[in-house]
């Protein structure tokens, strides 16, 4: 892939909508809009997203410092991109809401990996699956609101999103 | 039709896996135990230094255990948030990450806790820690 000007733009423009949507909806646990627009960005803007996703992750942790979750975030967004490619030829907004609904809703489960590791430190594996167990379960009512959110959210915004970007396709190519 | 199904189909699995969940977590999470127990509560102030309160307790939550500390001299204090109360001071001391870079930590038993102080399970034999984090 050749990277222009305008990719460069569009990968500026993506992470700010994404970093914009986020502090927006930060008051509100769990409800977010950055599962929603990885979904959107990598159907329309292709593999510019490959280059939005790295640099999403770094602003994340040079505004809110390194930590666990910052390692989380390493896997779990390039996963839902990911998922989307291989979905790509679906067009149905139930189709897109469950898969952006069935991501919140294993959101928690995909983040506790990290801590099987930091729980078997010093012991063994079956306490650092006990340790992510405990953590998953512990979260599970939040994993439920991000997966009901998820859902409506890409129910919602589908169709007047998807509108605007194909109105746009000649100027994003 | 076929992709009515599909979607049907869909929905039905997503309505089954939060029930699914939702079994999950009523039969796994943390439960405290009824009846008397006896609790430390120990905290780590930023120089390192150590306060233990100890004593028996009835309650189920660590912030009903904290708050029963206060009668032997532990402070505390926070915000209030959908999660529960997020501590930012203990015993005079304050310390929130956007601030000044610094937060509470949480430890039962020498592990980090899974829950908020308001769910946090209290147990039998339990050690709490509270231990001032620079990050």
């Amino acid at each position: 892939m050749n990277v222009r000007v305008k990719d460069i733009v569009l990968v500026g423009m993506m992470v700010a909508v994404i970093e914009v949507c986020k502090a927006a909806f930060a008051w509100i646990p769990n409800i977010e809009l950055t599962s929603f627009w990885i979904i959107i960005f990598t159907l329309y803007l292709g593999k510019r997203t490959y280059f939005a996703m790295p640099v999403f992750i770094l602003v994340e942790g040079a505004v809110y410092g390194i930590n666990i979750w910052w390692i989380m975030y390493l896997y779990v967004w390039p996963l839902l991109s990911f998922i989307t490619v291989r979905f790509r030829k679906m067009n149905s907004v139930i189709g897109w809401s469950l898969v952006s609904g069935v991501f919140g809703l294993l959101f928690g489960l995909l983040c506790s990996i990290p801590y099987i590791f930091i729980g078997s430190f010093g012991t063994d594996i079956t306490a650092g699956f006990a340790t992510a167990l405990a953590w998953w379960v512990a979260g599970i009512p939040w994993d439920i609101v991000h997966g009901v959110g998820n859902f409506i959210i890409m129910l919602v915004l589908y169709h007047p999103i998807t509108g605007i970007f194909r109105n746009l396709k000649n100027y994003l190519e | 039709m076929k992709k009515r199904s599909k979607i049907i189909l869909g929905v039905v699995a997503f309505v089954l896996l939060i029930a699914a969940m939702l079994t999950a977590f009523f039969m796994l999470r943390e439960k405290p135990d009824e009846g008397t127990k006896s609790i430390s509560i120990q905290v780590v102030n930023s120089t390192g230094e150590t306060k233990e309160y100890k004593f028996k307790t009835d309650v189920l939550y660590l912030r009903q255990a904290m708050d029963e500390a206060k009668e032997k001299g532990l402070e505390y204090s926070g915000v209030e948030s959908t999660y529960g109360l997020m501590v930012d001071t203990v015993n005079g001391e304050f310390a929130e990450f956007n601030t000044n870079g610094a937060y509470w930590s949480f430890y039962v038993n020498d592990a980090y806790c899974n829950c908020g102080i308001d769910t946090q399970p209290v147990n039998d034999g339990d050690v709490f820690k509270i231990v001032y984090t620079k990050s």
